[in-house]
């Protein structure tokens, strides 16, 4: 087992930690504080930075819905619905248990997912290899459509945030012809548009902007906390919730439609149908409706590996960063990963293991120190973020050029989140065009040039017929209810 | 806390913004030959594509905005009005270290960041300017950030990253 040697655990043990503190930060979530570490690749040999991320994302899933149940600001969309009841639940002074019953959920969401990581994946891998071009291109055509076009509440500012993140992807060196597109003469550009420096842009130094901007006389009051404790009576409607909250998580993760904002609202809605104490939710708090949509979230989450070790399609923000990182270390994440890479995948998924266990033992006792975290005021809070995100930047290639284009994201960040366009389309977009481009001409070549080869193959019509199912289905459903 | 909606004029110049992006992405794609080989289709291609699909999003966005406002649009957290000088102090702490990253060091560089954009975001909570002695904590707490940071990139991961002496601690 590499990934149980003392320095993998002494890295899982860092990230955790490290993960859990900026989690806990307002403003930055998991994908983010991956990217911003994202530079340490460039020294650190693969399957220790594997668990250090590792690490770090656990504790920054654990850190923000942390924040969310104690301050009421969700860092992500995958915690909004913690931060539901939650918040309430906190309100009326029982944090403590909210808190034990998402860590625990988490945990036991997070375990079984792994597992069904572990069985499945290799499965996955031996059906993708008899995938063609065509296949794969409809496959992401899909995760483009799920992910701009279902996800937001508006498909039109969902679209346009896919197709600006797109256009970012263009910048750079055609793949197949070595033509160079959209560089406007910069040499920076040579390379494209990173997409760590594109994330802690639009994220993290839009974040600062935003705040400096509008929520400069925002208060936030929060909630004090109690012993992170659950009574006997909490664990047994604890739960059920959360294997319903895995059941329902885990098939959202696995298809390339990703995204954990479905998964977390559908099993929310369940355990408000199911529970015994229908009046708990949106009153005092329902200890189910935190138990249930956590387990969903990291149920999710976990099962985006599925597609993006097996097929190399990430349908989170947080997967097209990890993708981002594996690139870095010239490996291309697909079902040839299993074979020339084996050690490495079987690594990242033991120190998934890892990762969850180390969480639970950890944090959960030191719950109270990171809370503290919560009390440093907001100004220096920012302003050192963006240090933080100078180092993730400036360090990815030692350009100053990449540190104006940050600037000019996180502009462009304000904007989107002033005027509620998603975010997440921007950045699957940006590392999901070039490959999806290549395997379309790729496609193409083999159909000789002719656009029937999508439909002649049976794989890649069904996919089609999905994605127009996809895209048609939701206006059919609301205009017959209208009707 | 919540602002009301961002008003008509507003979301129509977000509109006009995309449309002018999709021009943009038009005008590059012209520049880019369209040799295709075996695929029937070249470097060109996907270009054409976004900028179309683009353009048709700035038109819809124009014609929602034209038509009683972008549809199902939530009310953005915060202040009605924003605090420009705030932000500006903020841009101007990022615009400074871009600049002198490269000539002053990251840590100097990023102490400046700091000073300026904590200055900003305290502006906008509407807090007084308390003096010099303020700022001059306000660079030393930059500094005592961004030190361990610098060590810990070039000492212990060794990741480059410039100072304004060329042994690695400052």
């Amino acid at each position: 087992m590499t990934a149980a040697t003392p320095i993998n655990l002494l890295w899982a043990f860092v990230g955790c930690a490290v993960g859990t503190a900026i989690g806990v930060l307002p403003g930055l979530g998991p994908a983010v504080t991956v990217a911003m570490l994202l530079p340490i690749t460039a020294q650190v040999e693969p399957t220790a930075s594997m668990i250090f991320f590792c690490g770090i994302y656990y504790g920054a899933m654990y850190g923000g819905s942390t924040t969310s149940i104690l301050l009421n600001t969700p860092g992500e969309t995958g915690t909004m619905v913690t931060a539901l009841e939650g918040f309430k639940m906190a309100k009326s002074g029982r944090a403590g248990a909210a808190l034990a019953t998402s860590a625990i959920g988490s945990f036991v969401a997070g375990t079984v997912a792994t597992v069904l990581v572990t069985l499945f994946s290799p499965v996955m891998a031996e059906f993708a290899v008899q995938l063609g071009p065509p296949e794969y291109f409809c496959l992401m055509l899909l995760a483009f459509t799920t992910v701009s076009a279902v996800l937001g509440k508006s498909r039109l500012r969902g679209l346009t945030a896919l197709f600006v993140g797109l256009a970012l992807g263009l910048v750079g060196i055609d793949q197949i012809t070595a033509q160079v597109r959209y560089t406007g003469g910069i040499p920076e550009f040579m390379d494209g548009v990173e997409v760590v420096l594109v994330a802690v842009g639009l994220f993290a130094v839009g974040e600062c902007l935003y705040n400096a901007l509008y929520e400069g006389r925002s208060v936030s009051d929060i909630n004090r906390m109690g012993k992170v404790h659950m009574t006997r009576r909490e664990w047994r409607r604890s739960w059920p919730a959360w294997l319903r909250g895995t059941a329902i998580g885990f098939p959202f993760g696995t298809i390339p439609a990703g995204g954990s904002e479905i998964p977390t609202f559908l099993s929310y809605a369940t355990e408000r149908k199911l529970s015994a104490r229908k009046e708990e939710f949106g009153t005092t708090g329902a200890i189910e409706g935190v138990a249930g949509p956590e387990a969903a979230n990291n149920s999710a989450v976990t099962a985006t590996l599925v597609p993006l070790l097996t097929l190399g399609i990430p349908t989170s923000v947080t997967a097209a960063i990890l993708l981002s990182a594996f690139q870095n270390y010239g490996l291309n994440p697909g079902p040839q990963l299993f074979q020339t890479s084996e050690g490495l995948v079987w690594a990242l998924i033991a120190s998934l293991y890892i990762g969850n266990v180390m969480l639970l033992v950890l944090n959960l006792p030191m719950v109270g120190l990171w809370v503290k975290l919560l009390k440093i005021p907001k100004a220096p809070l920012y302003a050192g973020i963006l240090i933080f995100a100078t180092v993730g930047v400036y360090g990815m290639r030692q350009s100053a050029f990449d540190l104006y284009l940050m600037l000019g994201l996180g502009l462009v960040g304000v904007v989107m989140r002033r005027f509620d366009f998603p975010t997440a389309p921007v950045i699957v977009g940006l590392i999901l065009g070039p490959l999806a481009e290549a395997q379309m001409r790729n496609a193409l070549s083999i159909g000789e040039g002719s656009w029937m080869v999508f439909l002649e193959r049976p794989m890649s019509l069904t996919l089609l017929v999905i994605v127009a199912l996809v895209l048609v289905l939701p206006r059919v459903i609301a205009w017959k209810r209208r009707a | 806390m919540n602002a009301p909606v961002p008003s008509r004029g507003a979301q129509t110049l977000i509109g006009a913004g995309a449309l002018l992006v999709a021009a943009l992405l038009a005008w590059g794609a012209t520049g880019i030959p369209s040799e295709a080989g075996y695929a029937g289709v070249g470097p060109n291609f996907l270009p054409w594509v976004v900028a179309v699909a683009l353009a048709a999003c700035g038109g819809w966005l124009l014609f929602e905005a034209r038509s009683g406002g972008f549809r199902e649009l939530d009310p953005p957290s915060g202040a009605e009005r924003g605090d420009w000088g705030a932000l500006a102090w903020v841009v101007a702490g990022l615009l400074a270290n871009a600049l002198l990253i490269e000539r002053a060091g990251f840590v100097l560089a990023c102490a400046l960041c700091y000073t300026l954009a904590v200055h900003g975001l305290r502006s906008a909570e509407g807090r007084p300017w308390r003096g010099p002695r303020q700022v001059l904590l306000d660079a030393v707490t930059g500094m005592l950030i961004a030190l361990p940071v610098f060590w810990l990139f070039t000492q212990v991961l060794k990741v480059n990253l410039p100072g304004l002496t060329g042994t690695g601690w400052l």
